[in-house]
């Protein structure tokens, strides 16, 4: 009798404990749908100014709790939100896998905006180049460093810049190609290599000075978002967008070396 | 696939890195792995760590560094300058050398673990019987460490051939020069080219597979010589 008291005790115990994970898990999703912060996937590029941005326009977290940032390239980010991440908003530093996500309905319907422009500068880090843009690729006889224009939104734009100007056939058998515009800043920093089209806003962050490149010598460079629509943080999502779309911080955006919309508009 | 389509120019700056890269490392590796089995010095185990850095520190990290020391802003960039008349960064030869450097530890290890099990009894048999240090090299060393001679170069080999991280910093993707078949790969990837992408890998993969196999084949360990398990049976 004993035994199986002991027995049944046992069970009862047992289930007891099978049921735990279960209702911890149950009253972790009541409280922490709302509450947990936000995931942010973010192009390596734009990662820094995103952090001051928050530091400033959402210091004591009243409208979201301070987000963790996932900051990689696009399309790394791309392949991981394709296969499952679990990211709520996805910062992309082109327009292409956005939109893309947008069409395969893994983004929320109408989340698609663009957030910042992006700014091309020509820019060495060995010293003083011409501040007209044509005198100072013309007096360039050694390579130039560009991100891969196959690949990266920047590079395609700094290919267009150079066909504007009539330069490519000059430069396209002396390119250094870096595979985002953040490896193209670098190897012009570490002055590999002399002169490199890389992003103002990279300029802008280190206190350099670069020759800024009209955007009407290329296609606008669109960095644009989705809400991705597994999030179960759509509200809180929501309200971080709508946070980077106020006038405010897009302001902030250009003084953080990003092309303004208005001069975009302008040049269309 | 013609010999001037992309992918076909970087199989070959790819094969051309490796098999370099294979020769300047069995080149370097052979003393270097000697010395290291044969030292007594406390220094030794200082020398082995510097060996092994390469395994520890990620590919892109080796890369920057060597990409800032192979820029004309410091001495080593500035010494291949002034000797060559060439900027080392983004070039052929930086590729190559950040190969070495990156597959190091691949050659040097399986040939020191060989040399310290070597005994040391023949080769001072053969010494008193006046055979010089460079003939007791091939008639002794050589012949009983082959194997792990052949592991060396087909893993310094492999290890190149698979590199990215590295070539990525201090290449610059230049065509017939520095884009290789990895980064090709990873291009085609973010370019969404996925068809190329997985035509690029299946070759390497199969190709690998059996550049490998072979030499594992070769370098299977034979059985237990035939002629004196006859004589004893």
């Amino acid at each position: 009798m004993a035994l199986m008291l002991a027995g049944i005790f046992t069970r009862f115990l047992l289930i007891a404990l099978l049921m735990l994970p279960v209702s911890l898990v149950a009253a972790k999703d009541m409280v922490s749908v709302n509450e947990a912060p936000l995931r942010i996937a973010v192009a390596s590029n734009f990662a820094p100014t995103l952090k001051q941005l928050l530091a400033r326009y959402n210091p004591n977290q009243k409208q979201f709790l301070a987000p963790i940032l996932i900051a990689a390239s696009s399309g790394t980010l791309f392949l991981q939100i394709e296969h499952g991440a679990t990211f709520d908003v996805f910062l992309s530093a082109d327009s292409e896998r956005p939109q893309l996500l947008s069409t395969s309905d893994l983004a929320v319907k109408d989340s698609l905006q663009t957030y910042a422009f992006g700014q091309l500068a020509l820019w060495s880090a060995k010293g003083h180049i011409d501040s007209d843009l044509l005198v100072a690729l013309n007096n360039n006889k050694q390579r130039l460093a560009i991100a891969n224009p196959r690949i990266a939104p920047y590079g395609k734009a700094a290919k267009q810049v150079l066909e504007s100007l009539q330069r490519w056939d000059d430069y396209k058998n002396r390119l250094i190609q870096g595979i985002n515009i953040g490896q193209t800043f670098q190897q012009t920093r570490s002055q590999a290599v002399n002169l490199g089209i890389v992003s103002n806003s990279q300029l802008v962050l280190n206190n350099f000075k670069g020759v800024l490149i009209s955007s009407h010598l290329h296609q606008p460079i669109k960095q644009q978002l989705v809400i991705l629509k597994h999030s179960k943080k759509i509200a809180q999502a929501e309200r971080f967008v709508t946070l980077l779309m106020s006038k405010q911080a897009q302001q902030f955006i250009v003084e953080s070396g990003y092309a303004s919309s208005s001069e975009i508009s302008a040049n269309e | 696939m013609s010999n001037s389509h992309p992918d076909m120019l970087a199989l070959i700056t790819t094969l051309k890195m490796a098999g370099l890269t294979t020769v300047i490392l069995m080149l370097i590796g052979t003393p270097l792995a000697w010395y290291l089995a044969k030292m007594q010095s406390r220094a030794k185990v200082f020398i082995e760590a510097l060996v092994a850095l390469p395994l520890v520190l990620p590919p892109t990290v080796l890369g920057f560094y060597l990409l800032l020391l192979f820029s004309p802003q410091y001495l080593p960039g500035q010494i291949w300058q002034q000797a060559t008349g060439q900027q080392l960064a983004f070039s052929f030869s930086a590729i190559v050398i950040g190969s070495v450097l990156y597959s190091l530890p691949f050659v040097v290890q399986p040939l020191q673990k060989a040399f310290e099990q070597l005994g040391d009894d023949l080769l001072e048999a053969a010494a008193m019987l006046g055979a010089s240090a460079i003939d007791r090299f091939f008639t002794i060393v050589l012949p009983i460490t082959k194997a792990s001679f052949i592991t060396a170069a087909s893993l310094g080999f492999a290890h190149t051939v698979g590199e990215f991280g590295v070539v990525l910093m201090i290449g610059g993707n230049i065509p017939g020069e520095t884009r290789v078949l990895s980064i090709a790969l990873f291009d085609h990837v973010e370019a969404f080219d996925y068809a190329q992408a997985h035509i690029i890998s299946i070759s390497l993969v199969i190709c690998s597979l059996i550049l490998l196999s072979l030499i594992y084949l070769l370098n299977r360990p034979k059985k237990s010589q035939p002629v004196l398990s006859k004589r004893f049976s």
